[in-house]
């Protein structure tokens, strides 16, 4: 067969000046600029494409739309997979390999096609009934092969090299459709002075107007309002656009394709989501024609009447030589019309006793053969269609054809319209579905709404244009719409009536549901539509059922003797068409999967052998790299650092808020359970939040700077919600109090001295300053400035040793970090990570965030002195509640391991030893660390006051592990519980 | 980065925050106009520039002072009855942003209309870029600013290069 | 995308704001040493299905705690307004440029 045999040598959108190479299920073929996949595949005579779900029948091209059932490919270009892609609208580019799905070894030769046989068993439901035993597990067995069987295409299981990319767009009225509606909406609307943005799914605009011949009334109308609205300064045309969903807020997610025609640089974006935000929104989404219901409609070479009249005039393909129209309404014979003109021999069969006399004359004319009364019930035929079985009311005959159009009326397209919750109405008129009321800034035009003329179409679309932009406030004169009848005769719907002869009728052709299974589902009870829906599977392929949807519903309605309202309708949801999960990530992958902070010294940790770590958004320096050491040799070496000379800490991360106002101290009184108000100016403290249910919120360090002027730090984790936490009592329980709070995290660089040495170094590195412990005492505060910023010391400690929390402004902070590292060199100053600073603060008993965890209270942490006899502060009633002063409420205890050779974990469940180590237990570990002190592993842990007594033992047990360890109950201080090193 | 069609730098940023208490409000303001020696900005978004700074207002009672490039940012004496002030200008960056692309390139990355009049010169709008609080200042017709917290300040000056391909 | 018009920065999208809970329940005074009336303040909601009154507050913008009136069937907005209870809170609504 020479290559593309089918195709007429005139006429069509194609550019035969452009051909493009591509290969399908290893086949070189040539198409043309402007082919889409399927229409190339048509041109060189290929009718087979794939296989259907269930019973791998042989299957052809059904559409020329996105509504594709059938002709599913997996795109293979470039070695990248990307499955299930319709056929119908893969614009065909150089290069493109395409392969068919669901088949094996091949498409002519699939082995699975035997599940044809086994058909009556394989049934809606069947593996609920069939694959039931012999025992509970016995399902699991099945499950293995029937997933493997399952599914059409292939994912690809290499990364997906592609790039995409997000986008945000304004308009003020957004058109979703591209067809005459559409575009006469879009001329409207900005000659009303309104900014339009038009969305488009086809690479070329035109909608319907795409089948009519390229030399029409139709496509002359079309070249001027492309033309009108390509040099509008207001109007952005997107092309190759879906608009995918609709939402709250007159939000549209789009995704758009990248112009295969532009050369592709290397990184180029291949699809972009854009978030679109219109003030009022045209919805003119057309409609979608519908199947025949017959015996074997499913076979290759059956096609909708509309798409066999877009492969010839936009495409100059002739699909079939002996064609059977079948249908009941008019629009199929104006496909039968132009067929019959390109040379086919056409027949119609109409479902009608008595199709209008013009449409007679211009048959005969034609030469076209009608047979009315007539309807199709069979099909012969397995690669490819070679018969129709037809009945009329003397009896039936055989007509030898290579082509089927049906048409079974039209369905309008009002998915979009639904997204946000408003149910589509039935309107028996039409015989389908329009949207439900729009509110007042959605509009909608054209055949979506149940118009199907183009005529009226053009007129609704103007109408609809216009009172958008008038929404928005713009409402300059509109001139009257360009007109363009094509002579469409109106249609009074028909109802379908499944026609069957020996072989199976299919309703959704790509969940391979049929009429039979439909019986099946009512005969069992699920008649209602979303029972129907999820016991056969219909509609829930990727096609959503743009095909069957209706077929089904009014098969059910006629089972059930209702009347299709009464039937109802399932719900449309976002998205419209398959959208890549690429495409929703767009730029945000990888290191920008999410926004990463990064302290005033990282540049110095990443130069000095940091081994960083993720902590929320931040980089932290996790521990530091030295010879021959792994995490857990080196925290601990951190850690001896520290207490025998002294170590330095990056802190920046801490929430930083300043809080100033005359009523500063009484907010604080208010917020902490322990007092401030009294805390004398350069001095700090300690201090505890607690939530309004009595439970701890977090801790933190607050340092009085002046009068009216706070310096409160809090943990890295919860700085965003106690600053929330703070602005909300502000802003509705306190609003009198005259306080402003501010964040101030990323103005400080912040790092920590601690250890015997620290105040030498501190000495030598601010020869200037008098750090002496009669200048500054333990929790004192030093203001001054270095290097012409404001510095901050406070002396606090964290990690039980003597320490200073250094504070500088954010842009000097490397500076001094480097400062303090070369002054302390000769002490033996060296930097540590948040390993080694977690494991000091266990090791001196601070709780921390493993133990802050959202349950427990201030008597839990054994803090409940901090709050005295206090009142007045939140939290302070409900922490007082009887529940929580229960005997076996679980409290900080600590722990010691006595096994040789064993570890704690965090996370270890406890219980009494002797006890099943199942359920609850008695509590569990919070926090662990080996401690240099003590030689061995200790942890924090929480554990039920009626058996937490100092000295005896609990068992530790870590399932995911399954390790069990003996630990002793100590005191959670496990190194000075004087205090003596804070001052040494 | 910089290409005749888009360019992206990074300066400091001295800021000065100063915020009046409910009850004051319009005292604190004329007290605060008169020692600025400018009008202040009537409602959030709008700004006023002055020499040596443009004073923005980001809340009902709130202000930044934006003090141009080189000026030192010293506090700001305020009647403690009538308001406060706090320095924020070692916490932020200024992402300077030019060219003929700059629309499109921040169409992907802030949810900002470039068209509308709240993003018109002289205007500011506080928006999120990739997840992070940042003020959008829009400064000339292909020109704009956007305060960036410094933690954040190469994580998202990364993603604008990324947006601008 | 819910649309929030804060009355500082105009009509944003609701993942622009913090959602801080019911607003139509009673805090009790700071020193408050009821049990009874926290215990309602904290944990009895009415979970109405219709308009809700809650708080909402606007962290990337104005960082105002604002009251939004909200049906909790079909998310529409009925009102927002400044949760503070401020003489100055109409003088400082945002003046939308045309």
């Amino acid at each position: 067969m020479s290559s593309n045999h089918k195709r007429l040598s005139m006429g069509g959108r194609i550019d035969r000046e452009q051909p493009v190479e591509f290969t399908f299920d290893g086949r070189s073929l040539i198409g043309y600029r402007g082919d889409t996949l399927a229409s190339a595949l048509l041109a060189n005579g290929v009718t087979l494409v794939g296989r259907s779900f269930k019973y791998h029948r042989p299957r052809g091209i059904f559409s020329a739309g996105p509504e594709e059932p059938n002709a599913l490919v997996t795109l293979a270009t470039a070695g990248r997979r990307q499955p299930n892609l319709p056929a119908t609208t893969l614009e065909l580019q150089d290069g493109l390999v395409a392969e068919s799905q669901n088949r094996w070894p091949s498409l002519t030769f699939d082995v699975q096609s035997v599940n044809g046989l086994l058909a009556p068993f394989l049934s809606a439901g069947f593996y609920y009934k069939t694959f039931m035993g012999p025992t509970r597990r016995a399902w699991m067995f099945y499950e293995h092969f029937i997933r493997k069987a399952a599914g059409l295409g292939r994912a690809g299981t290499d990364p997906d090299s592609d790039r995409y990319d997000i986008s945000h767009a304004f308009a003020d009225v957004a058109i979703i459709g591209g067809g005459p509606a559409g575009l006469s909406a879009a001329r409207a609307a900005a000659a009303a002075g309104a900014r339009v943005a038009l969305i488009e799914q086809d690479f070329l605009l035109g909608g319907q107007l795409l089948a009519e011949p390229s030399d029409s009334a139709a496509a002359k109308w079309l070249r001027q309002a492309e033309a009108e609205l390509e040099s509008s300064e207001t109007v952005t045309l997107m092309k190759r656009t879906t608009a995918f969903g609709s939402y709250d807020g007159n939000v549209i997610g789009l995704v758009g394709q990248r112009d295969p025609a532009n050369p592709r640089p290397a990184g180029e974006v291949l699809q972009t989501f854009t978030m679109l935000r219109a003030r009022s929104i045209v919805f003119a989404t057309g409609a979608i024609e519908r199947p025949m219901i017959f015996s074997n409609n499913d076979r290759p070479g059956v096609m909708l009447a509309s798409a066999a009249r877009t492969y010839l005039n936009r495409f100059a393909v002739l699909p079939g030589k002996k064609i059977v129209v079948a249908t009941g309404n008019d629009s199929a014979w104006r496909a039968a019309f132009d067929l019959a003109g390109a040379g086919a021999e056409v027949t119609v069969a109409d479902l009608r006793a008595a199709p209008s006399t013009a449409l007679a004359a211009e048959a005969g004319r034609l030469g076209v053969v009608v047979r009315a009364a007539t309807r199709i019930v069979d099909l012969n035929g397995g690669h490819a269609v070679r018969r129709a079985t037809l009945n009329e009311a003397d009896g039936q005959s055989e007509a030898t054809c290579d082509l089927v159009c049906v048409s079974g009326g039209w369905s309008p397209t009002v998915h979009l319209t639904s997204h946000l919750g408003v149910k589509p109405q039935y309107r028996d008129d039409i015989g389908g579905f329009v949207p439900g009321a729009f509110p007042a800034d959605r509009f909608g035009a054209g055949s979506m709404m149940g118009i199907f003329s183009t005529a009226d179409v053009i007129e609704d679309g103007h109408r609809a244009g216009t009172e958008a932009a008038s929404f928005c406030g713009k409402s300059a004169p509109v001139p009257a719409p360009s007109k363009l009848d094509l002579g469409e005769t109106a249609t009074a719907p028909f109802r379908e009536i499944p026609s069957l002869g020996r072989g199976k009728a299919f309703v959704d052709f790509q969940m391979d549901v049929t009429t039979g299974d439909i019986e099946l589902a009512y005969r069992e009870g699920y008649e209602s539509v979303e029972h129907l829906k999820r016991y056969t599977t219909l509609g829930m392929g990727t096609d959503q059922g743009k095909t069957s949807n209706f077929a089904a519903l009014a098969s059910m309605a006629a089972l059930r003797n209702a009347t299709i309202p009464e039937t109802g309708a399932t719900t449309f949801r976002p998205p419209y068409t398959p959208v890549a999960i690429g495409a929703l990530a767009g730029r945000a992958i990888g290191h920008h999967f999410k926004p990463i902070r990064r302290t005033p010294m990282h540049d110095w940790h990443m130069a000095n052998g940091a081994e960083m770590l993720e902590v929320g958004l931040w980089m932290r320096p996790y521990f530091y790299r030295q010879s021959g050491l792994d995490v857990n040799e080196a925290y601990v070496a951190e850690m001896r650092s520290v207490r025998q000379a002294a170590g330095l800490m990056d802190i920046s991360t801490l929430g930083k808020i300043d809080v100033q106002g005359p009523d500063a101290a009484i907010f604080l009184d208010r917020i902490y359970a322990n007092g401030f108000a009294k805390l004398p100016v350069g001095r700090a403290r300690y201090g505890v939040m607690l939530r309004d249910d009595g439970i701890v919120l977090d801790d933190g360090t607050t340092t009085r700077l002046g009068e009216n002027r706070f310096f409160m730090t809090t943990s890295t984790a919860k700085a965003a919600d106690v600053l929330s936490r703070l602005e909300f009592l502000l802003d509705t329980a306190w609003p009198d109090l005259r306080v402003a709070v501010t964040s101030v995290s990323d103005e400080w660089a912040a790092m920590s001295v601690a250890g015997p040495k620290s105040r030498a170094i501190l000495n030598a590195a601010f020869p200037a300053l008098d750090v002496s412990d009669a200048a500054l005492a333990h929790m004192g505060l030093l203001e001054s400035e270095w290097q012409g910023r404001a510095l901050r010391i406070l002396r606090l400690s964290y990690s039980g040793e003597r320490a200073y929390e250094i504070y500088v402004g954010a842009t000097a902070g490397e500076q001094l970090w480097s400062r303090l590292l070369e002054a302390g060199r000769p002490l033996d100053l060296k930097p540590y990570g948040v390993e080694a600073l977690g494991a000091l603060r266990v090791e001196k008993g601070h709780v921390a965030g493993p133990e802050i965890d959202g349950r427990t209270t201030l008597d839990d942490l054994g803090l409940g002195r901090l709050a005295g006899k206090r009142s007045g502060f939140v939290g302070d009633v409900l922490r007082r509640r009887p529940a929580f002063q229960a005997p076996d409420r679980q409290r900080l205890v600590g722990l010691e391991c006595i096994e040789e050779g064993k570890r704690l974990r965090g996370g270890a469940i406890l219980f009494l030893p002797g006890e099943k180590p199942y359920g609850h237990g008695r509590g569990r570990v919070t926090s662990v660390t080996f401690s240099p002190e003590r030689g061995h592993h200790v942890g924090l842990a929480l554990l039920s006051g009626d058996v937490a007594s100092e000295g005896s033992e609990v068992v530790a047990v870590y399932p995911m592990k399954a390790e069990t360890v003996r630990a002793r109950i100590v005191s959670p201080v496990f190194l000075d519980p004087q205090g003596e090193r804070l001052h040494g | 980065m910089a290409s005749p069609d888009f360019s992206l730098s990074v300066v400091d940023c001295p800021l000065i925050q100063i915020e009046g208490w409910d009850g004051t409000l319009a005292q604190f303001e004329s007290s605060l106009s008169a020692s600025l020696g400018t009008k202040l900005p009537a409602s959030v978004g709008e700004t006023v520039r002055h020499k040596g700074f443009l004073v923005i207002r980001v809340a009902p009672r709130r202000l930044w002072l934006a003090l141009d490039d080189g000026a030192q940012a010293s506090s700001l004496a305020v009647d403690p009855d009538l308001g406060c002030s706090v320095s924020l200008g070692e916490g932020r960056v200024r992402f300077r942003m030019a060219g003929a692309d700059i629309a499109g390139v921040l169409s992907r990355c802030i949810a900002v209309d470039w068209c509308a009049p709240a993003a018109a010169p002289g205007r500011a709008v506080l928006t999120s870029l990739h997840h992070v609080p940042v003020l959008f200042l829009r400064s000339g017709e292909t020109a704009c600013e956007l305060i960036v917290p410094r933690s954040f300040s190469q994580s998202l000056s990364d993603w604008i290069a990324d947006a601008a391909g | 995308m819910l649309p929030i018009e804060c009355p500082c920065c105009g009509p944003r999208d609701h993942d622009e704001f913090r959602y801080g809970g019911d607003a139509s329940v009673t805090r009790p005074a700071h020193d408050d040493p009821d049990p009874e009336a926290w215990y309602r303040y904290v944990f009895i909601r009415a979970n109405p299905a219709g308009l809700h009154r809650e708080f909402w507050q606007h962290v990337i913008g104005c960082r105002q705690w604002l009251v939004v009136e909200r049906d909790t069937r079909n998310h529409a907005i009925a009102s927002v307004e400044l949760a503070r209870k401020s003489p100055h809170s109409k003088s400082l609504a945002r003046k939308s440029p045309a």
